[in-house]
């Protein structure tokens, strides 16, 4: 049985179909890339299956049951973890703090109990810790230490910096950090390559080798095609909202749909660029003194 | 039927002219949110400044209607400009809260000098407008009805093609949305707020001296219920938004005025809270707002971060706090003690409103509501079931908690400044209905004869005892909430302030952590409220008003969001601060005002910095 | 300093902007060390480096958003250090921001005309009060016809690599000389990678300087004149672009062609 099943699954805004009745599986163990050009449909895509946006029709299951009249924070419960586009850490706390935040769901303290009761347990066990929440913590400490020693010395010497202070690829990381801490089945990385140069991005590509060696789930958005090409076991394109191709990389690859709506090629390039000779461009002169 | 149909039509009349009262100061409060991103609470005083001139224009100095106009307009637009100035512009790096401090800190000046200058009497402002109405129905519009009208619809009309259409009005959009992208395309961000603040103040002033004319009577509270109502109008309409805001202020008169026809006078303001709450239940972006949005990702805005907090060691924590156990044995002065007992009672507050304000993010406006629900039910506890002290304290503190909870849960779906005017709200329905429920609160005659403090058959006689008592209970509060916030329950909090989507994406149920942290503070709101009621042996509806709110707000900042020891310092720097100036103590908001303006200007993280 | 080739210096004419000996700090903690950078007129400069190097900041300092803690940042000669960024902007300049900084709440149009803000008059924007700017704005919707079929969704609403296009074409709008992008590529897919790179190329014939940061440095060096490379906030190595380009220690440092 596939560990995550879309059916037919949209999403409309207001009369933009930005998802338009996708369908795959995705099994365990699996990397599956999700490809497409700018404005195709992947963010959204993933914002249905992590539960922060509603599909205006179609379901999805995970392990065989439909996810659907969940809160965003039960996804994660289910082991559905993700990173979003543009970053969203906490900005005003610390790197490892953010770390700790991604094993919330993990915490006994955090676990759903009777109503009303599971609150008054959660306010006494942070007055007073047990012993086995004690260990839980530090063993959470331990943890984060060592999903952040993944990324070598990228962050670990910023540990305890506030998250606003890092750059942007270095936010990315964290990002990618604090997913991994909540231990998820299936992880969804939304271009986790973004402002890195060539060599950084052979790092993620290391990293998240490893994350396949320890048979982790991983649904990946990317516009580096070496990566996708390196790391898929399967690549799925979208354009406009539908799915145009599902397949081997390499067969992707070569489908004259996909070059035709994703790697472009002569045809809808008329000219070198519309900033044609004749309108030139910068002819009213702004000289300044 | 007739007569349904006729009372209908009046009600309907009269609410749409109270309505548009409410709309003109809505508007100038809709631009400023629109643009500066923060609630003016210094609007109200404005619009009280601009009553005042216009009566001196029009009764000391007999001059037409058209030049006081003209004066109010300079005066109230100068004002406007210096607000920026003082309030916006040297604050725009700092903490967001730091501007919404300088207004407070603006408003206490304003009002504590048009106090000074005319007295705090109410100034009769005779009409010098022609006395003509026209009977509509059963009642009849005059022209003050028509011109307070023309005026609100008319500079919403105007206000709202000017950001459509005109360049500076692209420029206060976008930056609003993006002060450093603004800039980065050229703009002038100060000129522009400076701008829109001059624009905002002088609707204000119009407001304010047509409402003078209105009711043929100036004073200086004027400021405090039209700067609510201004807000509620707001929300009603949706934040920012100015033709909402004309709308909303219109409804805002309706529902009024078909309340007091349906429930009688005493309930206008209740029903005009509860609508508000109701509304936000249903449509939390206002009811003439689109759809709202997924909120931008935080960190690609301008980002303002936190200052790194002071730390303060435990060695001179434990050393002031000895200082403070041994105080009553040497100093015997029972009015310090006194002033002390009540810094402490403070410094109460003021954790119980920084633990949900600067911890967790949830701006509460309201905690003078919680504070009044503890008094209450401890009151009603010691003298309808005649329970002892010791057990009414706690059982009024978690009756807070739950009830306080419950009170702010509508409130729950909504983020950042609509969060802080609900709360307002909230707060005022607490007070409305204590004054209302004669059966259980004996309504405007309070409750007196209350047992004083006692604690397991030890009765606080002396002032020292109640000081022991007081400082007692701010050190178990402080500890409890020291342990919570440095927990991973705080953790928590903490990232819901920083990011609620990432948040929940994280596993974070928003609903859950709010309720924990509203229920927190609340407790020890309602702890405070208990107290307080019992020492002071007597409480109505008046001993809780919001100002109360807004004061430990004030403390809260000045000593640093989220900061528990700037907490207290902050309290008991307000508390003790006006008493120094005893012989000034008509003075005294002036002072708070000016020490606000100050602090916040070279120390605008709090003296100890956010945490 | 370690140079490849001695740079070229066009003749006569004086660095379009220069910083010398900048020194950045956030708070305590130093991000440039006497940091020294040249655009000439004409040119296309690449700022390359690895993350967290200081890009970024470089330019916060030239568009005046972070001052310097010493040392100048000089537009034409002039000493603009310590300028408000407005004023800065009003020179002529223009910037593709990191992370794009779209006005959530304004439409595509919208924001596409903030672009032209300093060449319109007081009142209306639109119609755009002159031609030239009317066949800007063509220009870029003919140039992403992406953003035509989204002209009046929010600028908040928009996907990631969409905004990216928005954030080029606002920039573009304002007609400068001299433009500063920060990664302007991020996000987009190959087809709009090399759009984009071709673009800069174009407008840089027609006469704009252009100061870019791009990871991309294999197709980034393909069109620029010189580039300049930053390491923990010093630059370690610049040349023309050809030359850094073949330069072993690029090629093993920043694309990713290292003999692991
Ligand atoms: N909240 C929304 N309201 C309206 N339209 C939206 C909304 N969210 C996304 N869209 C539209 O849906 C389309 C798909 O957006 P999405 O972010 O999923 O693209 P994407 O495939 O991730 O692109 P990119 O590679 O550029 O990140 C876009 O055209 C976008 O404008
Ligand atoms: N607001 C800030 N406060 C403190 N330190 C900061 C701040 N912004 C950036 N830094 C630090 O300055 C250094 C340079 O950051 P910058 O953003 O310029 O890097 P960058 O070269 O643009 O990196 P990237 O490729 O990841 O975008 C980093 O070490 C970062 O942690
Ligand atoms: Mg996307
Ligand atoms: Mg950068």
């Amino acid at each position: 049985m596939a560990l995550l099943e879309l059916n037919s699954l949209s999403r409309n805004f207001g009369g933009v179909l930005a998802v338009d009745h996708v369908s795959f599986d995705l099994h365990a163990g699996e990397t599956v890339s999700v490809i497409g050009p700018n404005g195709a449909g992947k963010t959204t895509l993933f914002n249905l299956i992590t539960g922060l946006d509603q599909p205006s029709s179609g379901t999805i299951l995970l392990d065989g049951k439909a996810l659907t009249g969940l809160r965003v924070d039960q996804f994660v419960e289910r082991g559905i973890a993700r990173t979003f586009q543009h970053g969203r850490v906490f900005g005003n706390m610390s790197v490892l703090e953010n770390v700790l935040i991604g094993a919330h769901s993990r915490r006994q303290a955090a676990q759903r109990g009777l109503p009303f009761i599971e609150l008054v347990r959660e306010l006494l066990l942070a007055l007073w810790p047990s012993p086995s929440v004690a260990a839980e913590e530090a063993q959470l400490r331990q943890q984060a230490l060592e999903i952040l020693s993944l990324f070598g010395e990228r962050l670990l010497p910023r540990l305890q910096q506030p998250a606003y202070s890092l750059s942007y690829a270095n936010r990315r990381r964290l990002e990618m950090a604090r997913a991994l801490a909540s231990q998820p089945r299936i992880l969804l990385l939304d271009e986790p390559t973004a402002g890195m140069n060539p060599t950084e991005t052979a790092e993620v590509l290391a990293f998240i080798r490893t994350l396949k060696t320890r048979n982790l789930t991983i649904l990946l958005i990317e516009h580096k095609l070496s990566l996708v090409m390196e790391l898929s076991d399967r690549v799925i394109v979208m354009d406009n909202g539908q799915k145009i191709a599902e397949g081997k990389p390499h067969d992707v690859r070569n489908d004259p749909r996909v070059i035709e709506a994703y790697l472009g090629h002569p045809a809808p390039h008329p000219s070198p660029s519309p900033f044609s000779a004749e309108t030139h461009f910068h002819t009213e002169g702004t000289t300044t003194s | 039927m007739e007569d349904f149909l006729r009372t209908f039509f009046d009600q309907t009349v009269n609410g749409l002219v109270i309505g548009n009262i409410y709309a003109l100061t809505a508007v100038g409060l809709a631009i400023i949110f629109g643009v500066g991103n923060l609630i003016n609470f210094a609007h109200g005083s404005v619009y009280m400044v601009g009553a005042y001139v216009g009566w001196v224009c029009v009764t000391r100095l007999g001059l037409p209607l058209p030049a006081a106009f003209g004066v109010v307009v300079v005066v109230c637009g100068l004002l406007g400009m210096l607000i920026e100035r003082l309030g916006l512009r040297s604050l725009q790096n700092s903490a967001r809260i730091a501007p919404l401090l300088a207004t407070i800190g603006i408003s206490f000046v304003l009002d504590q000098l048009i106090q000074l200058t005319f007295t705090r009497a109410p100034q009769s402002f005779p009409s010098p407008l022609p006395n003509t109405r026209f009977p509509i129905g059963g009642v009849s519009i005059g022209v003050i009805d028509l011109l307070i009208a023309a005026t609100g619809i008319g500079s919403a009309a105007v206000l709202y093609l000017f950001l459509r259409y005109t360049k500076l009005g692209w420029a206060l959009r976008a930056t609003a949305q993006d002060r450093d992208a603004a800039q980065q395309m050229g703009v002038n961000v100060n000129a522009v707020n400076q701008t829109a603040f001059a624009v905002a103040s002088i609707l204000g002033g119009i407001a304010g001296m047509l409402v003078g004319i209105y009711f043929s009577t100036v004073y200086p509270t004027m400021s405090f219920q039209a700067g609510l109502k201004g807000f509620a109008a707001n929300l009603l309409g949706g934040l920012g938004n100015v033709p909402g805001a004309v709308l909303g202020g219109l409804l805002l008169g309706l529902i009024e005025s078909y309340g007091v026809s349906l429930f009688g006078a005493t309930y206008r303001n209740l029903f005009a809270y509860a609508i508000l709450i109701l509304v936000l239940l249903l449509r939390p972006q206002g009811l003439f707002s689109r759809q709202r949005q997924a909120p931008p990702e935080p960190l690609t805005g301008t980002f303002v971060p936190n200052s790194k907090p002071i730390h303060v060691p435990p060695w001179a924590i434990a050393v002031a706090a000895g200082a403070a156990l041994l105080l009553p044995l040497f100093v015997a002065n029972p009015y310090v003690l006194q002033v002390l007992t009540n810094a402490w009672l403070f410094s109460m507050i003021a954790l119980s409103i920084t633990l949900a304000t600067g911890t967790a993010g949830q701006t509460s406006l309201g905690h003078a509501g919680f504070i009044a629900i503890g008094a209450y039910a401890s009151a009603l506890l010691t003298q309808r079931l005649g329970l002892p002290f010791t057990v009414a304290l706690p059982a009024a503190a978690i009756l807070t908690a739950l009830l306080g909870t419950l009170l702010v849960l509508p409130a729950f779906r909504l983020r950042a400044h609509y969060v802080a005017i609900a709360t307002l709200g909230i707060g005022e329905i607490v007070n409305q209905m204590i004054l209302n429920w004669d059966w259980l609160t004996n309504g405007v005659m309070g409750i007196s004869n209350l047992p004083p403090p006692s604690f397991f058959g030890r009765e606080a006689v002396r002032i020292q005892d109640v000081y022991w008592y007081a400082l007692a209970l701010l050190g178990i509060a402080a500890l409890i909430q020291w342990r919570l916030v440095r927990s991973p329950l705080g953790r928590t909090w903490r990232a819901l302030r920083d990011d609620d989507i990432a948040a929940q994406s994280y596993g974070i149920n928003l609903n859950r952590y709010k309720t924990l942290v509203f229920a927190s503070s609340t407790l020890i709101a309602g702890m405070t409220g208990a107290f307080t009621g019992h020492m002071y042996s007597y409480i109505n509806h008046e001993s809780f008003t919001n100002t109360i709110s807004i004061l430990g707000l004030t403390m809260v900042i000045l000593g640093g969001m989220g900061n528990l020891i700037g907490a207290v310092v902050g309290a008991v720097a307000l508390i003790s601060l006006p008493e120094f100036f005893r012989v000034l103590v008509d003075y005294r908001y002036l002072v708070y005002g000016l020490t606000l303006l100050l602090l916040i200007r070279f120390r605008p993280q709090g003296l100890l910095g956010t945490v | 300093m370690n140079t490849t080739t001695p740079v070229p210096i066009p003749t006569a004419q004086p660095p379009l902007l220069q910083l010398q000996k900048l020194d950045t700090c956030y708070g305590a903690v130093q991000v440039h060390f006497d940091l020294n950078l040249q655009v000439h007129p004409g040119e296309i400069v690449c700022l390359l480096g690895g993350n967290a190097s200081g890009k970024s900041t470089t330019m916060k300092v030239i568009l005046g958003l972070l001052k310097p803690r010493q040392g100048t940042v000089t537009l034409d000669g002039v000493n603009v250090t310590g300028w408000p960024t407005p004023r800065i902007i009003r020179q002529g300049i223009a910037s593709v921001p990191e992370s794009r900084r779209i006005f959530a709440q304004m439409t595509v149009q919208e924001n596409l005309l903030m672009g032209a803000y300093q060449r319109s008059g007081w009142a209306t924007f639109w119609p755009p009060a002159t031609d030239a700017v009317r066949t800007d704005y063509e220009q870029i919707l003919a140039l992403f016809p992406r953003l035509r079929e989204r002209l009046h969704a929010r600028g908040g609403t928009l996907s990631g690599g969409e905004q990216q296009m928005l954030a080029f074409g606002r920039a573009l709008m304002s007609r400068p000389r001299l433009i500063v992008m920060d990664e302007p590529t991020m996000g987009l897919s190959p087809l709009f990678v090399d759009r984009v790179l071709e673009t800069i190329q174009t407008i840089n014939q027609q006469g704009i300087t252009v100061l870019m940061v791009e990871q991309n440095a294999n197709l980034a060096l393909q069109i620029a004149d010189r580039g300049y490379v930053l390491q923990n906030g010093r630059i370690v190595l610049e040349g023309n672009a050809a030359d850094l380009l073949h330069s072993p220690e690029i090629q093993d440092a920043y694309l990713g062609q290292a003999t692991s």
